[in-house]
């Protein structure tokens, strides 16, 4: 194993543990929110003064228990991501996901949304789960730094027999410097992964676990 | 629907949440031991069988999947449905290879969870004709 894969390995060990501790942690307070909760249901005919404060403040907490725990799913994901099980193939469809969910907040910082799209089946590709994971997460800083900074990165998946394909459409309008940039300078690891930009999306094509098997 | 006839064993060694959940099910109808290792779990499936076993995955001392392993040799008519962290299918799916009814990840989503007890339910009786 080379030196790199080693860090990957630590790093993600040890951020494996803390997620599932914060996973323990979202949980206590999802149930005592949820206890309270019933218990204001079951007294619904007690009336008093705070109960829409304290209703409402249970929402939020509610809300924020599901932005916190699609957040865990996607760190525990890039954390386990370097396990040996995980080195040499993967599903596309759950690390596509995985990389919507990492990517919400950067592009959120640039004023546009993600939107992923799953497959309606799972999509095995013959690439490591992390190498998946970057290839994907610097094609949307891509697309949010060279596009107007508004609208969709709309993310989706498209199977084919030889190669799958995870497909990146950046906000429509493109800045002026747009057609300096190449977007086949993302790097993708595996001899057979490749890039392809057809003027309105990026394709990062993947050679599946199918082909590699025949090989 | 009759429901206080249930046997369910939850176990988590996290106590606030296995606790919390258990008030939550009773509250429901659907009143349930616990437990908050491997080894005390073991004791009280021998002390009474449950009909169902909710269990996490990773606990200190015995394993989630082992406890499963155990019970499945010992008591294979008793559901068990496992926790699982989030982004750890793969612990899921061997679960399942072990012989677990489902498994659901942390944190937990009640209505998922009181839905599968009762397919995992509905699963033992139709074991049963």
């Amino acid at each position: 194993m080379n030196p790199v894969a080693t860090e990957a390995k630590f790093m993600g060990t040890v951020t494996a543990l803390s997620m599932h501790e914060m996973q323990n942690i979202l949980a206590i307070i999802r149930e005592s929110a949820g206890l309270m909760g019933d218990v204001l249901k079951i007294n619904a005919q007690v009336d008093f003064k705070y109960r829409p404060k304290m209703e409402q403040t249970l929402e939020h907490i509610t809300s924020q228990i599901d932005r916190g725990k699609k957040l865990l799913e996607a760190t525990s994901r890039l954390a386990h991501s370097p396990d040996e099980d995980l080195l040499l193939s993967c599903d596309l469809n759950i690390y596509a996901r995985t990389v919507a969910l990492l990517s919400e907040r950067q592009v959120r910082l640039k004023g546009a949304r993600v939107n992923f799209t799953p497959a309606a089946t799972p999509l095995p590709v013959a690439v490591g789960a992390l190498m998946v994971l970057m290839a994907g997460y610097r094609a949307v800083q891509w697309a949010v730094n060279t596009h107007i900074k508004d609208g969709y990165v709309q993310i989706n998946l498209q199977a084919g027999d030889t190669e799958h394909a995870l497909i990146i459409t950046p906000p429509v309008g493109l800045c002026p410097d747009v057609r300096l940039l190449d977007p086949a300078s993302i790097s993708l690891p595996g001899q057979n992964a490749r890039t392809h930009w057809d003027g309105n999306k990026l394709f990062l094509f993947f050679p599946t676990q199918q082909a590699a098997d025949h090989e | 629907m009759e429901t206080s006839d249930w046997n369910i064993l939850l176990v988590d060694d996290e106590v606030e949440f296995i606790s919390t959940l258990a008030e939550r099910l009773e509250l429901r109808g659907l009143p349930a031991r616990v437990a908050y290792d491997g080894e005390a779990a073991l004791k009280a499936v021998a002390d009474n069988e449950p009909e169902i076993m909710v269990l996490d995955i990773m606990m200190p001392g015995i394993k989630g999947l082992e406890v499963l392993q155990r019970i499945k040799e010992e008591h294979p008519k008793i559901q068990v449905i496992l926790l699982t962290g989030q982004g750890k299918t793969r612990d899921g799916i061997d679960g399942m290879r072990f012989g677990a009814f489902a498994y659901l990840m942390k944190p937990l989503d009640l209505e998922e969870l009181i839905r599968t007890l009762h397919e995992a339910r509905q699963g033992r009786q139709e074991d049963r004709k």
